[in-house]
């Protein structure tokens, strides 16, 4: 299961910010060593809710740095009970 | 500077085809999709007409990428999947415009000598609407869910759960809204996808918005402000709630009194009842000078003579009675092209299926050019995709003058005035071309297209 997730953050991450899945490591700070621009970053935040049906407020995400906080992110996210 | 401008690419999407090839065969088949409207449209009105030609298209095989999915609007999507599909059958070759870019480069050309000029009548009103819903709904929705658990009487449940099926709303308040609904985000669109940095302009004139770009392309080209001009129209018309539909459908325009679907739509014919309402389409042509296209042995599909405009000054809604701005049109641009009215062997004519439209139109073709012209009507066979569909149908009009034949008009048992309808598919000896709109505000626009030989 995580690995699973992990995997579906990073095609998404790769998608949005046009770059190979291999060349995203999880210590990678999506500004700084991504070039993820904040629209990118918006972007990618309503491409994880449609993935893993989950309401992302902008405020819950503010401090999320690198690959790795936003897959631990969606791993929290997902023990949230589902929207009917 | 006076230049010849010639079509070498063109792209559409529409509900009997995507891609020219489909499209064309399609239309030469008379194929038309006739469906009821969604089941859920039902729940909030009471409508009067219940037909629709609903649209199938899959972004990600038009080379949407997830990114652009997520930004856009249909309206802009059908454009850059009816442009990309021009711009490559003009013979362009698409390269990565950077590392890491979704854009293309067009290395053939000066990016700065080819503008886009797109029309489209309501923009991005889907978005609008779909977070509107969600504006009004999602914190009104929360409250009475809560009521409706907590506190309601047992016996009220089913009621309320029917209200809160009412308000069901999109899950999120899109961050991009704003540009989503812009109506310049579809010709905006293009000119970011393929790098093309000359004008960029959108024209939003109702049912006429494509035939008024392709016009306006035709003349950048031919007055030399650029070499090429991507022009054509983009159109999406569904909301989940029926809200576009309606608005028609209470203006009375939409198709009526029908007792079978397929035959609803009916062009110039004593029985017709209103147009076919389309779930939209785009269509894509791209405009090139003559030798510009020659020197790079562009296959050339037509050539663009002509364009004129007028406007009623009448009414927001109806075509002034005895059609004389649109007969002054129609002249105008025929002497643009420096022709007259006996040159031209077939009209794409504007013919929605409406009572007082096509009467009007049907009047002024016979005042103007008689009973000889070759006409047709292409909503026949796709219903009307407003901003979209004047586009499609100059992108009829030059298929039909290359082959020589064209499709029919369909469902005619009794036509207006005797005219000249295509009854059957059979070639023609077709030379000059005429495909004109009106459109809600009163504005007349036609282009005039010659065959290329």
């Amino acid at each position: 299961m995580n690995a699973n997730v992990q995997q579906r953050v990073l095609k998404i991450i790769s998608e949005i910010i046009n770059r190979e899945e291999s060349e995203i490591r999880l210590d990678a700070s999506l500004r700084n060593d991504l070039q993820a621009s904040s629209l990118d970053q918006m972007t990618l935040f309503i491409a994880l809710e449609d993935e893993f049906q989950r309401t992302i407020p902008q405020e819950e995400v503010t401090d999320l740095r690198t690959v790795k906080d936003i897959v631990d992110f969606i791993h929290k996210k997902l023990q949230e009970p589902s929207p009917t | 500077m006076n230049r010849r401008v010639v079509i070498t690419g063109a792209g559409v999407i529409s509900p009997i085809g995507t891609g020219v090839d489909e499209f064309w065969r399609h239309c030469l088949q008379a194929k038309s999709v006739v469906m009821p409207v969604p089941e859920q449209w039902l729940k909030y009105a009471d409508l009067r007409s219940r037909l629709w030609s609903p649209l199938r298209y899959d972004p990600e095989s038009l080379g949407i990428t997830r990114t652009e999915r997520l930004q856009l609007d249909p309206v802009a999507m059908l454009a850059l999947g009816a442009a990309r599909e021009a711009i490559q059958r003009a013979g362009f070759t698409l390269v990565p415009a950077g590392e890491r870019s979704r854009a293309f480069a067009l290395p053939e050309v000066d990016s700065t000598r080819v503008g886009v000029y797109l029309g489209t009548g309501i923009g991005g009103a889907h978005s609008f609407l779909q977070n509107h819903v969600q504006h009004l709904y999602q914190r009104a929705h929360e409250s009475l869910k809560v009521y409706s658990e907590e506190y309601a009487p047992a016996e009220d449940s089913e009621r309320l759960n029917g209200i809160l099926a009412l308000m069901a709303h999109p899950p999120r308040y899109h961050p991009f809204v704003v540009s989503m609904l812009m109506p310049n985000a579809a010709s905006a669109g293009v000119g970011i996808k393929f790098s093309l940095t000359g004008p960029n302009v959108t024209y939003c004139v109702a049912c006429a918005s494509g035939t008024v770009a392709v016009g306006h392309g035709y003349r950048a080209v031919h007055e030399g402000r650029v070499d090429l001009a991507v022009t054509g129209g983009s159109e999406y018309l569904y909301d989940e709630h029926g809200h576009i539909f309606r608005g028609f459908d209470v203006a009375g325009t939409l198709v009526r009194d029908y007792v079978d679907p397929e035959s609803a739509n009916r062009p110039f014919d004593e029985k017709r009842s209103g147009f076919l309402f389309s779930q939209g389409g785009a269509a894509v042509l791209v405009l090139e000078e003559l030798e510009h296209a020659r020197r790079r042995g562009a296959t050339i599909i037509a050539e663009v003579i002509g364009y004129a405009e007028t406007f009623d000054a009448h009414s927001m809604m109806s075509l002034a009675p005895g059609g004389e701005q649109i007969e002054r049109m129609i002249h105008a641009a025929i002497t643009d092209a420096d022709l007259s009215p006996h040159d031209v062997d077939y009209i794409n004519a504007h013919g929605t299926g409406t009572k007082n439209n096509d009467q009007t139109e049907a009047e002024v073709i016979d005042r103007v050019f008689g009973k000889s012209v070759l006409i047709n009507s292409t909503k026949s066979l796709l219903g009307h995709s407003i901003g979209a569909s004047g586009a499609i149908e100059a992108l009829v009009t030059a298929l039909s003058l290359r082959d020589g034949t064209t499709h029919i008009c369909k469902n005619l048992d009794t036509p207006l005035l005797g005219l000249n309808f295509v009854r059957s598919v059979e070639q023609h000896d077709l030379r000059i071309g005429l495909s004109q709109s009106f459109a809600f505000g009163g504005h007349n626009a036609a282009v005039v297209l010659r065959r290329y030989d």
